[in-house]
């Protein structure tokens, strides 16, 4: 039994990774926990030893490779390949793998579980050869794997670029970037790159690559509908007003996401105060630039504070570790600005250009309304297999809430728990009442955060070991 | 909103509350053709009657209570013909397993309670057993079988009273938390954040767990016992089994339902007050349910749990329901805080419904003066 630290980290992506070996830093006890068989996160994800051999050692490789290695030599205690599958003020929290539980204790504790894909459906989205935006690059840097030979590559912010410049790092083709905002909207929201040289530079990179490459690039529009062929898909593409279908493509692999939300399930499960960001569309816990939320003792830290990326999620991560060791005493008022001040103005700088970018990521209700009138028979929770038309019937037989609306769809009671779908029923919900999306609520947050599999918590015992409370009367 | 709000028209009944027994009693005072507002702090049957385990079992009802769970149970199967549409529910075999010696004395206690009371339950071998339901351990003892069981997806059950309740004309207001009752004239006053919302000559109260609270705008005190059950869903499985298994000390429900999830019930308490509403999972209540299922059930060892929630439910001091007018108010009516009152619900709401409407009906066992305490109180919880 290891002594109970002061922090537990909760997620090794670079947020983590950063507030742990801050705070460890600082003197504190501090054990991270992470899912993932190594820490990196997504971002820095370590990748399979095949990925090594077939992709280029890019800047999120040795980022990655040097983040492992400074976590390494922290005095961190590192727990991978461990979910959380509850969390209780105080904190306890449970553990659990495939085959075993285990509880962690600590007075702190730091959400850094990052950001979940976004996605909408579209007709044929279920179809084996659609994958999210952020899983196809995933599949690619930390797998080596192209998502096929001819990739669609839609959806909305920046991460279709990345995406479409990694599938031709790869050696793979790009048949059309589909892009749900208008060239007009990049183009008010481009100036802000300025702020951020890196990024403008590596974005000029890409765009002038698509250009060379002669890949169109496809503004205000959608995938209307993904058929499948002998050996390929059949997609139609339409404008994000309606009308007639603007072109027709055909392509081996679809990589779409509507991009990143932060993910939720330790800060609503603790009742933290939530904000809606309407730029963005999404939730995010309440939190000042050190991560403090309104519950005493719980941090969020990175884009499970709201989502601005890799850059902001290190410094963001690091004021957080400096957060901590004042809140523990460690260092005093005056230290704590002092090391905070470069990392605030660094922050400021590029929080423009992050802002800038998640509201390129929202496609707003009109992508619902889309698959609707288009498809209605489409699937909005893939889990439960619940279509568009039936959540819209639903809601006229007086589900007016989100909880009701799961209750008589079972939309969001399946194994990803809401993950996939709580954006489209939102947006549906709240455009079928007229109302606006905070009105109708959110799934109510349940245990597990995730799976858990019977076997881990059960554990090995005999009939006479189980603690029954006092049996029922006759 | 506009200034000046206009008075609500006088309805015949309110009833408060739209879980499974306010919203039977107002489905049937609706067809008798008066004209009923049902009112909810929330929406329609999301407490308790929408979120507990949907048994239609004689195996875990207290022996009381069989005569009434049997005709709870036959509606549900039926609710085609009284609520206009099916709501999903199964009839299965059920089983209650003893594993032990002391189990197996138990389990004969409890079977043949329940045989006095009408229920059709006998106590058969391991063979037997296992030949009703083969997924079962095989070191079971006995078992009480009951050849009348069954389960319902209770979740979904308040889609079916809505759409029923519309046809019928109730007005149903969800949403709107009442918080007093004032008599004006011929006629009660329902208070929501110092609005009259609803006017009307009858009242039900229907609260279920809240029903202390509301007896307490009366001036009376009913004290109203609140478990807060804790139960597990699986992810969606192969058939693993076809009946209704719990064990003999009660402490055990497990059913697969027809989309291959199987729910893990039986009593198992986590935390919570119905004040507040808020409820949390106690872990290691988890593991005992979770342990006594895959002990019952081995295959479901190989599964993996996708949800865990919790519900309040609540009962009399005798576990029976109250059912009948309010002693000292006119016209003013009380139903609910029963065990396994979602199973008994559909008979329990329409039978005051047909006492409201003077038919000769027998509430006398279900009488509510008899759960009166003399003083009034401060509103308190039991829960905690």
């Amino acid at each position: 039994m290891t002594r109970r630290p002061d922090v537990v980290v909760a997620g090794g992506g670079v947020a983590g990774v950063m507030a742990a070996i801050t705070a460890r830093r600082h003197g504190l006890a501090v054990t991270l926990v992470d899912d993932n068989a190594t820490p990196g996160g997504q971002v820095f994800r370590e990748p399979s030893a095949f990925a090594r051999t077939v992709t280029p050692p890019d800047h999120e490789r040795r980022e990655g490779d040097r983040l492992r290695e400074l976590l390494r030599r922290s005095g961190v205690r590192v727990l991978s390949g461990w979910g959380i599958w509850s969390v209780q003020p105080g904190y306890r929290l449970d553990l659990s793998n495939d085959f075993a539980v285990q509880v962690l204790e600590a007075g702190s504790l730091v959400a850094a579980t990052g950001a979940v894909e976004r996605f909408f459906p579209f007709a044929g989205w279920t179809d084996p050869a659609v994958m999210g935006l952020a899983g196809a690059s995933l599949l690619m840097r930390a797998g080596g794997v192209l998502p096929g030979r001819r990739t669609l590559v839609a959806g909305a912010g920046p991460l279709l670029f990345s995406v479409a410049h990694q599938v031709l790092d790869a050696g793979g083709e790009v048949v059309a970037i589909v892009d749900t905002a208008t060239r007009t909207q990049w183009a008010a929201r481009a100036a802000t790159l300025a702020l951020d040289p890196a990024r403008l530079k590596t974005g000029v990179a890409w765009m002038a690559r698509l250009a060379r490459a002669g890949i169109p690039v496809l503004g205000g529009a959608v995938i209307r509908q993904a058929r499948r062929g002998e050996d390929d898909l059949d997609v139609t593409i339409g404008s994000v007003r309606g009308g007639a279908p603007v072109r027709s493509v055909r392509c081996d692999a679809i990589a779409c996401g509507y991009g990143l939300k932060p993910s939720l399930g330790l800060t609503r499960m603790l009742k933290a105060r939530h904000v809606f960001d309407e730029a963005a569309g999404y939730w995010h816990p309440h939190a000042d630039p050190f991560g403090r939320t309104d519950v005493a003792g719980l941090y969020v830290t990175g884009d499970g504070a709201g989502v601005r990326g890799a850059q902001m999620a290190r410094l963001r991560g690091i004021l957080t570790g400096h957060g901590l060791a004042f809140d523990h005493g460690r260092i005093d008022a005056a230290t704590l600005a002092h090391l905070a001040r470069p990392l605030l103005r660094a922050m400021r700088r590029l929080e423009v250009v992050s802002r800038a970018m998640t509201s390129l990521m929202n496609p707003r209700p009109a992508i619902m309304k889309e698959a609707e009138m288009h498809a209605p028979d489409t699937l909005m929770c893939r889990c439960e297999r619940v279509s568009i038309a039936a959540g819209g019937q639903a809601i006229r037989d007086g589900a007016g809430d989100m909880n009701q609306f799961k209750a008589w769809t079972r939309c969001g009671m399946g194994p990803c728990q809401g993950r996939m779908c709580e954006d489209s029923a939102r947006q549906l919900l709240a455009r079928h009442t007229a109302r606006a999306p905070t009105e109708v609520g959110a799934f109510t947050q349940r245990l597990p955060l995730r799976p858990v599999p019977v076997r881990a918590l059960s554990g090995n015992f005999a009939y006479a070991d189980i603690v029954l409370p006092q049996a029922a009367p006759p | 909103m506009s200034a000046v709000m206009s008075r609500p028209a006088v309805m015949d009944v309110a009833v408060l509350g739209a879980g499974v027994m306010g919203s039977t009693a107002a489905l049937f005072l609706a067809r008798q053709g008066r004209r009923v507002a049902l009112i909810d702090r929330k929406a329609i049957f999301r407490e308790a009657s929408g979120v507990n385990a949907g048994t239609l079992t004689l195996n875990m009802t207290r022996a009381a209570l069989v005569p009434h769970a049997l005709k709870g149970r036959e509606m549900w199967l039926e609710a085609r013909s009284w609520l206009g549409r099916d709501v999903g529910a199964v009839a299965t075999p059920g089983l209650s397993l003893a594993f032990t010696e002391a189990e197996c004395a138990l389990l004969e206690e409890r079977a043949a309670a329940r045989r006095e009371m009408g229920a059709p339950i006998s106590v058969v071998g391991a063979a037997r057993a296992l030949e009703v339901e083969p997924g079962l351990n095989t070191t079971v003892r006995a078992a009480a079988y009951c050849p009348l069981d069954g389960f319902i997806p209770a979740y979904g059950v308040g889609r079916g009273y809505c759409l029923a309740l519309c046809e019928a004309g109730v007005e149903i207001m969800e949403n709107s938390a009442v918080d007093g009752i004032a008599r004006a004239g011929g006629h009660y006053e329902i208070v929501s954040a110092g609005q009259v919302i609803a006017r009307a000559r009858s009242i039900v109260l229907a609260g279920g767990a809240w029903l202390e609270r509301m007896m307490a705008w009366l001036g009376l005190r009913m004290r109203v016992k609140c478990l807060v059950n804790q139960l597990v869903v699986t992810e969606r499985l192969p058939p693993v089994m076809g009946s209704v298994v719990s064990i003999a000390n009660g402490l055990l429900s497990l059913k697969q339902f027809v989309n291959g999830t199987v729910v893990m019930g039986g009593g198992w308490q986590g935390r919570g007050h119905v004040d507040t509403g808020e409820t949390s999972v106690i872990p290691a209540n988890l593991v005992g349910n979770v342990r006594l299922a895959s002990f019952t059930i081995p295959r479901l060892s190989e599964a993996r749990i996708a949800r865990i929630w919790l519900g309040f439910e609540s009962e009399t001091d005798d576990a029976m329901p109250a059912i009948g007018p309010i002693p000292g108010w006119e016209n003013a009516f009380v139903i609910g805080c029963v065990h396994s009152g979602f199973t008994s619900g559909p008979y329990m709401g329409r039978l005051l419904a047909q006492a409201m409407d003077g038919q000769a009906v027998d509430l006398k066992a279900f009488d509510p003066a008899r759960l009166l305490l003399s003083l009034p109180s401060a509103h308190k919880g039991f829960c905690s």
